[in-house]
């Protein structure tokens, strides 16, 4: 029998801590049940970055959230950024640590992307090594995220919550159920989000991420720059009958507005925590009259690029 | 599995690489020996390895994964230098851009190191060398002079700093007895850095952030210290003799010596060089360029 959460604590609506937002987190500390931090705008910081963070982490639950771990992919893990992801564990004592399933580069390179990977046996079986190895190595579970994709594999044989279930079963690893890559890649690859959802293991999710994409007609792009659409809100609602409630977080990247207005995106999570609403999702994905209505709510289409940047600018006198 | 194996999932990944990180977009990147040597025993089209969906073809969803590559990585590179940026007007800095990511892409878990060697790329690339292989022109000079402050900024900037810590004062330094200063040596703290150009950056660098427009300024030899104080890095301008007696310094030499090595520069300049001598070191002590002295 699996806990729920693995056994962690619902922290509550949380915020993506962004540079954007230091001096007003600094300022205001504002009531935010939590933040998550983008682990690699902090592993190296020996300036602002890490004196904002120590000041946040000493009066909120932190998560630790990367971009880099390439879980995926077939080059050797990278031992150095690992040993600097725990030195910043060691350090501020996050509530866990998360990365996404994806591959980020191969040959010694980077590309900064969450690439997608085949989902099979063979895929299946490196990945579950490798968090075996992580964990081991971090000495404490890692959770997994399910990114937003705009490819599938002519040689994937297993779905994607298929795959999430049993790697997090394999491996013993958690969840981060990114609710809005569910529905950008349910539109992208011709699914259904709401069989996905429902087919997870949902003991084993221990977070949500919520955040807006943008809608290129065609297709959807996670790019993090907007309110969250009310589809991603019903995908929420559905989300937390099934696990019962877990650590839920909004993501804003880019066209970032103030600190209150992201804040006051996240608390909407509230309306959906109530099981009414059992409405079915619209099927003619992503027609524009699924976006129909005035911002907010409405997805933008302006330079849309995935994964938005995580670069923390520099102050000058 | 390593870089080096043969398994299916590193030869898709190698291939995927190579497509989405070819400057001529994912056809050319697909039809590229580099994508193709990988998966050398399948058909070369993106359409056997890449599903489409019922709106976009395969390659245009690979294209996606292209476009944003190179967005994301401009997009920093931008941020690291943007006054290059600036004074070359974007879409200029954005081919100069491209080209460096094909020469030098990020091996880093962090996006902090994607502009490492960008100072270098210019000077690699410069367009101005004649048949020996020398420069003609000075502007060049100028962009990689300016490139290489926009990346010492960065670097002071996130580094080791000396906030919360204890720094050398104005009062520590007159503490020190008159006849202990010439062997006494000074240790700079760690985000300290000082800087010759031959352009006048500092002005340069000033006018941007006025909002001026860029106008690349004739050569004049300029030298500035940077150090970061509340975690703001900050510029402070030096002339020629205060540099060498800096420089002095920073290599370890003791203070008399210091001043002995940057007297000689000084020239006609001497008798206000030793005029300023003190009203240099407290300005420099306020500015907290020093963590200690070792007397």
């Amino acid at each position: 029998m699996i806990a729920p959460r693995l056994g962690h604590a619902n922290l509550g609506l949380g915020v993506g801590l962004r540079t954007a937002h230091f001096a007003h987190v600094l300022e205001h500390f504002p009531a935010v049940d939590w933040f998550e931090i983008i682990s690699e705008n902090f592993i190296d910081s020996q300036g602002r970055p890490r004196y904002v963070l120590d000041q946040i982490a000493e009066r909120y639950p932190v998560v630790m959230h990367g971009v880099s771990l390439s879980i995926g992919s077939t080059d050797p893990l990278d031992f150095d950024y690992l040993a600097r992801l725990k030195r910043l564990a060691d350090a501020i004592e996050p509530r866990w640590i998360s990365d996404h399933l994806c591959w980020t580069g191969v040959l010694g390179l980077n590309a900064h992307d969450l690439l997608p990977l085949p989902l099979n046996e063979e895929t299946l079986a490196h990945v579950v090594a490798r968090v075996r190895t992580v964990q081991d190595f971090l000495e404490r579970p890692l959770m997994l995220e399910n990114p937003s994709s705009y490819v599938t594999f002519a040689a994937s044989t297993i779905s994607e919550w298929e795959f999430l279930r049993r790697m997090a079963d394999e491996a013993d690893c958690g969840l981060l159920l990114d609710v809005n890559n569910v529905y950008v890649s349910s539109v992208n690859h011709d699914f259904d989000p709401v069989e996905y959802i429902e087919r997870l293991p949902h003991e084993r999710i221990v977070q949500c991420h919520l955040a807006g994409h943008a809608n290129c007609e065609t297709h959807l792009i996670d790019t993090h720059d907007n309110h969250v659409i009310d589809p991603v809100w019903r995908l929420y609602r559905k989300a937390h009958a099934l696990t019962g409630g877990v650590s839920t977080l909004l993501e804003w990247d880019a066209r970032i507005p103030e600190f209150p207005v992201v804040h006051a995106e996240v608390l909407k999570a509230r309306q959906y925590m109530t099981p009414d609403g059992d409405e079915p999702l619209p099927a003619d994905r992503p027609a524009a009259g699924l976006f129909a209505g005035a911002s907010p709510g409405r997805p933008s289409t302006m330079g849309a690029t995935p994964h938005p940047l995580h670069f923390v600018g520099r102050e000058v006198q | 599995m390593t870089p080096h194996d043969d398994s299916p999932l590193a030869r898709l990944q190698r291939w995927m690489q190579a497509v989405i990180t070819h400057p001529g977009g994912v056809a050319e990147g697909a039809a590229s020996d580099d994508a193709r040597c990988h998966l050398a025993d399948s058909p070369s089209g993106i359409e056997q390895v890449i599903s489409r969906s019922q709106r976009l073809t395969s390659e245009e969803r690979l294209a996606i994964y292209s476009h944003a590559y190179f967005a994301r990585l401009l997009e920093c590179l931008r941020a690291v230098f943007p006054y290059v940026a600036k004074t070359i007007g974007e879409e200029a800095f954005d081919d100069l851009a491209l080209g460096y990511l094909e020469r030098y892409p990020s091996r880093s878990y962090t996006l902090d190191r994607l502009g490492a060697e960008f100072p270098r790329y210019l000077e690699e690339t410069r367009p101005d060398r004649d048949a020996e292989g020398r420069p003609t022109e000075t502007w060049p000079d100028f962009l990689i002079e300016l490139a290489k402050l926009e990346w010492v900024i960065g670097e002071v900037f996130d580094g080791p700093g000396v906030e919360g810590q204890p720094v050398l004062s104005a009062d520590d330094l007159t503490a020190i007895p008159a006849e202990r200063w010439p062997q006494a040596r000074l240790k700079f703290v760690p985000c300290w850095r000082l800087l010759a150009f031959r352009f006048p950056l500092n002005d340069f660098y000033t006018a941007l952030r006025n909002e001026e427009p860029p106008e690349i300024p004739e050569p004049a030899e300029t030298f500035l210290a940077l150090t970061r104080r509340d975690y703001i890095v900050r510029r402070h301008r030096l002339d020629r003799t205060q540099f060498e007696l800096l420089s002095a310094l920073a290599a370890g030499r003791p203070i008399g010596a210091a001043i002995e090595q940057a007297a000689k520069v000084a020239g006609p300049d001497l008798e206000g060089f030793v005029a300023n001598l003190q009203s240099s070191f407290r300005d420099w002590t306020a500015a907290g360029f020093f963590q200690a002295t070792d007397l």
